[in-house]
């Protein structure tokens, strides 16, 4: 029998995300940061500087896509899983049922790639809007899917592993958000120092990166794809097996 | 029903390991109605924990219809409903929401009918489009016993079911647990109001600091330790109660205080408490 356990985990999530949805403010809240980061740097910087033979917008709107689908699937997960296991209890629900810790797992990380999808379908309307040059490739969507479903998962072992919701906001500024500048979405890594570069090529959103802007598959996109699926992996098995072990 | 040997679960503190639940063992049978009562603290909701798989015990056994809770949780899972001390229904949904969730999460059949059912049983079917957040602590209430119904467990776990809600809604809610005896499930409960432990329970078990004190019916209970209690004030100001084996004894020593405020009344299960550990349970 298909195990069918996750759909209430992510419906669940779904009907919260509906009611956010039909609030005006989230909407607005959703695109606000990238596309002060569209304007600041795209527009002020985007008529001046060439990238790779195109022009910066076309360069920079993958690396917010990227940015904004990373931040999106880990906060939307990390914050729910956090507030519902230690403030509103109702992770307890899904301890206390007959479902497998798989199912809760793939519920919200499913649920968190949704948020991450549309904050990122939000940057790629404006893309299209703005940038002539900017392309939807098939490694395009691979390296979105990817990327959402990695911090997705991210989200769930933050989520699990945090003491406090104010706890999930260190994890952000000392690694989410030094890795929406320094791996590669406002400029090419390849310019960075040797030593700084080597750092920065451990980070999984590099690699988004990389194939996000790939016409096609060459040894440096098969590189980073199974980099990711190794990020992918661990993460899912840390965070599945975080919540098999979860005791009060 | 379930059984528990000896069961014990440690918490580290700021001032070391707390003994929460230590060595708990007792059984309850089938279609009993079950209470835990003792004070906060007392270790009953860790105990409650333990056996609806929420905490694992550092030792000691539980087992819930036969199935151990740490080998076996699955199996417990698909056996029990459980009402926490602490409301985690989901706020921003509605009633009919979280039930629908609830049903999924354990498989129910005919959920729509089961829904509904339950919805009625709570006198909540009139709301089940509002969002919880709109409900009074009395409608919540109602509506997580509503959903710890909704699957049919053969056994039901309410911690503190009627904690904070005031007295004529806590015994709107007493009605609809007695509803659930008439099914033939196992009910355990924890509390702290001596009323609603005299009031719903087959059998109690006293709890204090993790320990179980005495264990009997709440007539057993109050009957071994005297059936009537004589209260004054004493010349300090202090409340001072005697207790006595029958009413003739009472009225006697009642008679002999030459107090204005002397009364006689029948023992509680806050009596036997205070008798057994020196303590007030409320």
């Amino acid at each position: 029998m298909i195990e069918l356990g996750w759909y209430p985990v992510f419906l669940k999530e779904m009907l919260h995300f509906r009611r956010k949805l039909l609030k005006l403010g989230y909407l607005f809240s959703a695109m606000v940061v990238p596309i002060i980061y569209l304007i600041a740097f795209g527009f002020g910087l985007g008529g001046s500087v060439r990238i790779d033979g195109t022009s910066y917008l076309a360069f920079l709107i993958p690396g917010l896509v990227a940015m904004s689908s990373m931040n999106n699937s880990y906060t939307w997960v990390s914050s729910t899983l956090n507030l519902s296991r230690l403030y509103f209890k109702t992770f307890q629900v899904y301890v206390q049922a007959p479902i497998a810790p798989s199912s809760i797992m793939i519920g919200e990380v499913l649920a968190g790639m949704i948020k991450g999808l549309f904050a990122s379908a939000l940057i790629v309307i404006v893309g299209i809007l703005s940038a002539p040059d900017f392309r939807i490739t098939f490694l395009f969507c691979v390296a979105l899917l990817l990327n959402c479903f990695l911090f997705a998962n991210m989200g769930v072992i933050v989520g699990m592993l945090t003491k406090s919701h104010e706890d999930t906001a260190t994890y952000s500024n000392f690694f989410i958000m030094p890795m929406a500048f320094f791996a590669g979405t406002f400029f090419p890594v390849d310019k960075m120092p040797t030593l700084f570069k080597g750092v920065v090529y451990v980070l999984p959103l590099t690699h988004t990166n990389i194939l996000i802007r790939k016409a096609g598959m060459d040894a440096e996109a098969w590189v980073s794809l199974g980099i990711l699926a190794v990020y992918a992996a661990l993460c899912f098995v840390c965070g599945s097996k975080l919540i098999r072990g979860y005791s009060e | 029903m379930i059984e528990l040997e000896g069961l014990t679960r440690v918490y580290q503190g700021g001032r070391g390991a707390v003994r929460a639940v230590d060595g708990l063992s007792l059984t309850v049978g089938n279609s009993e109605v079950f209470g835990l009562l003792g004070p906060n603290g007392a270790g009953k909701t860790t105990a409650i924990k333990m056996m609806t798989t929420l905490s694992r015990p550092d030792a000691g056994r539980c087992l819930v219809g036969g199935f151990d809770v740490v080998r076996e949780p699955g199996k417990i899972r698909e056996r029990i409903g459980v009402v926490p001390q602490e409301n985690n229904l989901e706020r921003e949904l509605t009633a009919r929401e979280n039930l629908t969730i609830y049903a999924m999460l354990h498989r129910v059949r005919d959920a729509e009918r089961r829904i509904e059912e339950n919805l009625r049983r709570v006198d909540l079917w009139d709301r089940r489009d509002s969002v919880v957040t709109g409900f009074s602590g009395g409608m919540q209430r109602r509506l997580l016993l509503a959903r710890a119904l909704l699957a049919e467990p053969s056994v039901l776990f309410l911690d503190e079911p009627s904690i904070g809600l005031d007295p004529q809604i806590r015994r709107q809610l007493w009605d609809s647990i007695r509803k659930t005896r008439i099914d033939g499930r196992t009910v355990v409960i924890t509390t702290h109001y001596i009323e609603e432990a005299e009031a719903l329970c087959d059998r109690v078990g006293i709890l204090c600091r993790g320990k179980l004190v005495a264990l009997d019916s709440p007539e057993n209970l109050k009957r071994s330790v005297g059936e009537c209690v004589v209260e004054f004030i004493d010349a300090e100001g202090k409340l001072v109660q005697h207790i006595h084996r029958g009413r003739g004894e009472a009225n006697a020593d009642a008679a002999g205080e030459h107090n204005s405020s002397v009364t006689v009344r029948k023992t509680n299960l806050e009596d036997v408490f205070i008798k057994l550990t020196g303590e007030r349970i409320e």
